[in-house]
């Protein structure tokens, strides 16, 4: 192992990514900053063995998680069969009615989910969320791997890491694969997005063109792209990186300004594939979380391989009396919030906190879900010259083209604070690389 | 053929003139900065005439730091780096992640010589990266119409310069020869009879300088531009 002299490499390492723009953005009091994301030069590793019982989870994972979204705009059988109740599928935000009866190109709804996990000290994996609709994050390992690698290649030649710079190729073949005829295009609401950065190396590194609205239109039922030339070519497969109800005007919300007017209609037709299809948020939202395992059982027949974090509903009086009797010892999540936001620990409040919060559970019970604490494993990482442990999660991404592939690698987000269980960017986390061993 | 929307041809064409108007204004300010060490009070004054930007600057320190480095002024060299950098950053996947680092690195620089005690010296390694961009230009774009449109701009903004600074006409007359070989390799329409005037204007033996500012500005007028693609 040679890993020493990987770390000495640190700075120079944190400066080339700094070089090549490796940001996200963030609106603090109403004004855009982009910040550096800051990168550990300890990896997260995971052995052969243990990435091949992950990577068996998460295809089977997603499979039910496409059946479940294809089921529920279409026959809905698993709402007839009581195994899903109906409350939780359209009281939930990422319900979609204009989705009903769309079928997307080869049926594939969730062309890339970025499953967040953590390992806890006994080493079990626990699924902490399902992200559907635009998870974000793969480019910074890529291009951290790239980087690492020109610093310290005996590291990699003494060691046998897979290598994560396919990703773009995986993306390539998803994108190739539902594409109905012409340009594959990302669609990004502009600059200003926090993962503009992600969107820009993405389009570089598959070769797809990136693309704003306003360079699309639709005519003719066909989606083209305006060349400065003036001529019009065809789209066939547009990876949009701005949330569904931005993504038409005519469709969704009429006020947005970043959609393609009618794009939704073609669709509908079958004249260009959206990717990730519109209205995946229905099996993302974190009271459907819940329910996973219970769709890989119904609709694979099979065991779920991968455990969800032990969750209860307090729409359920017999989970809402437990929350209330566990109160310190779980954690809240609001299932409207994401990144990092919404959620809060039991044992955090104040006396007056907590009963603020018990009424707000009582009168939205289904807007909150709970969780048994989980003591995540620290992972190390590099900080003033020395080994200090933090909390860590992995977002691994699955994408899919005609069966699932699991990327060898990941995102694994960790908080700077020693204290802190939240490790998201926007939170000020930093991330790491991630090694899959191939022994 | 690959494909070009309008959007980034004309920030290609922004961030050729941006990264021209940095190194040409770089050169001056450090011919300046030089000549000012002697010279009295409010010879910067002749600077900012040639370069037809408003002097609103209260002393010769002021011009020195402000004209500079002040990222509120719109004219500073600052703020010209920074529109570069706009255009760049969104023109990643035309340009590639190499080429846009030298941008990157420039500013990076610029913010460095700012704090500096020697901010010329440091100004130094803006240049050589901007210098280090044009080389990625030329050998690792291959698309040839995205590398003709950073080289037009370049080229249009370094007429309008030397016009503007009624710099030598050997210099003025070169860069129009340039032009003349680069513009029909980007796919832009332009107004010909403006061309062929402009370098009408440059072989005079007085050459004109207000007049082929004006044409080399309206040589691709924007509008007319998007009315013929339309």
């Amino acid at each position: 192992m040679v890993k020493e002299e990987l770390y000495s490499y640190s700075d120079t390492v944190n400066e080339l990514l700094a070089r090549y723009g490796v940001r996200f953005g963030i609106y603090k009091n109403g004004t855009f900053k982009e910040q550096l994301f800051p990168f550990d030069m300890i990896p997260r590793k995971i052995g052969r063995d243990e990435f091949d019982y992950l990577e068996r989870g998460l295809k089977q994972r997603v499979m039910a998680l496409n059946e479940f979204i294809k089921d529920i705009y279409g026959d809905k059988k698993i709402i007839r069969d009581n195994v899903v109740p109906e409350e939780f599928v359209y009281m939930g935000s990422g319900y979609l009615a204009q989705c009903e009866g769309v079928r997307p190109p080869k049926d594939v709804f969730t062309h890339i989910s970025g499953i967040d996990l953590v390992q806890a000290k006994d080493g079990e994996w626990y699924v902490l969320e399902d992200n559907l609709r635009i998870p974000s994050g793969a480019s910074y390992p890529m291009i951290a791997r790239e980087i690492c690698r020109r610093s310290s290649p005996e590291t990699f030649k003494k060691n046998a890491i897979s290598d994560n710079r396919n990703y773009a190729k995986l993306l390539r073949k998803t994108m190739d694969h539902v594409n109905v005829g012409g340009h594959t295009v990302i669609l990004t609401p502009g600059r200003y997005n926090a993962a503009y950065f992600e969107h820009s190396y993405l389009a570089e590194q598959t070769g797809a063109h990136l693309v704003t609205g306003n360079e699309l239109v639709v005519e003719n039922d066909n989606l083209f792209f305006k060349d400065y030339s003036g001529s019009k070519e065809r789209v066939g497969a547009v990876y949009r990186r701005i949330s569904d109800e931005y993504l038409d005007p005519m469709n969704f919300n009429p006020e947005s300004v970043i959609g393609i007017p009618h794009i939704y209609d073609i669709y509908r037709k079958g004249n260009v594939a959206l990717i990730n299809a519109p209205g995946n948020g229905v099996a993302d939202d974190k009271g459907i979380y819940y329910f996973v395992p219970d769709m890989v059982r119904y609709y694979l027949g099979e065991e779920p391989v991968l455990h969800n974090a032990p969750t209860y509903l307090p729409f359920y009086p017999k989970d809402m009396e437990y929350v209330l009797e566990n109160f310190d010892s779980l954690v809240l999540k609001d299932v409207a919030e994401a990144g990092g936001y919404g959620v809060v620990f039991g044992s955090g409040m104040t006396g007056e906190e907590k009963d603020r919060f018990i009424a707000m559970l009582k009168a939205e019970p289904r807007r909150f879900i709970a969780q048994e604490v989980i003591d995540f494993l620290d992972i190390d990482i590099y900080e003033n010259g020395e080994a200090v442990p933090r909390k860590a999660d992995l977002r691994a991404f699955v994408l899919m083209a005609d069966e699932p592939m699991v990327w060898k690698s990941g995102l694994t987000r960790f908080s700077r604070n020693p204290d802190s269980f939240i490790v998201n960017s926007s939170q000020g986390g930093g991330f790491k690389d991630t090694w899959v061993m191939e022994e | 053929m690959a494909i070009l929307s309008l959007e980034h041809s004309d920030q290609l064409y922004w961030l050729g003139r941006y990264s021209e108007r940095v190194y040409t204004t770089i050169h001056e300010y450090e011919k300046r900065f030089d000549s000012l060490i002697e010279l009295k009070e409010e010879d910067y004054n002749a600077f900012c005439k040639a370069q037809d930007i408003p002097n609103i600057y209260n002393s010769k320190d002021d011009f020195i730091q402000r004209y500079c480095f002040d990222e509120n002024d719109t004219n500073s060299i600052y703020s010209n780096l920074i529109r570069a950098y706009d255009n760049a950053v969104v023109l990643r996947e035309e340009i590639g992640s190499e080429t846009l680092a030298y941008i990157q690195l420039a500013v990076y620089a610029m913010n460095k010589a700012k704090a500096s005690q020697a901010p010329l010296i440091q100004l130094q390694k803006v240049v050589d990266n901007i210098v280090a961009f044009w080389g990625m230009v030329d050998d690792d774009i291959d698309n040839e119409h995205v590398r003709s449109i950073i080289k037009l701009g370049k080229r249009i903004e370094r007429i309008d310069l030397y016009a503007r600074m009624k710099m030598d006409p050997v210099r003025l007359r070169r860069e129009m020869k340039r032009l003349n070989t680069r513009i029909n390799r980007t796919g832009l329409k332009y107004n010909t009879m403006k061309l062929a005037h402009l370098n009408y204007l440059v072989e005079m033996s007085e050459i004109p300088n207000d007049i082929v500012v004006e044409e080399i500005e309206s040589l691709f007028d924007d509008e007319e531009r998007r009315t013929e693609n339309a």
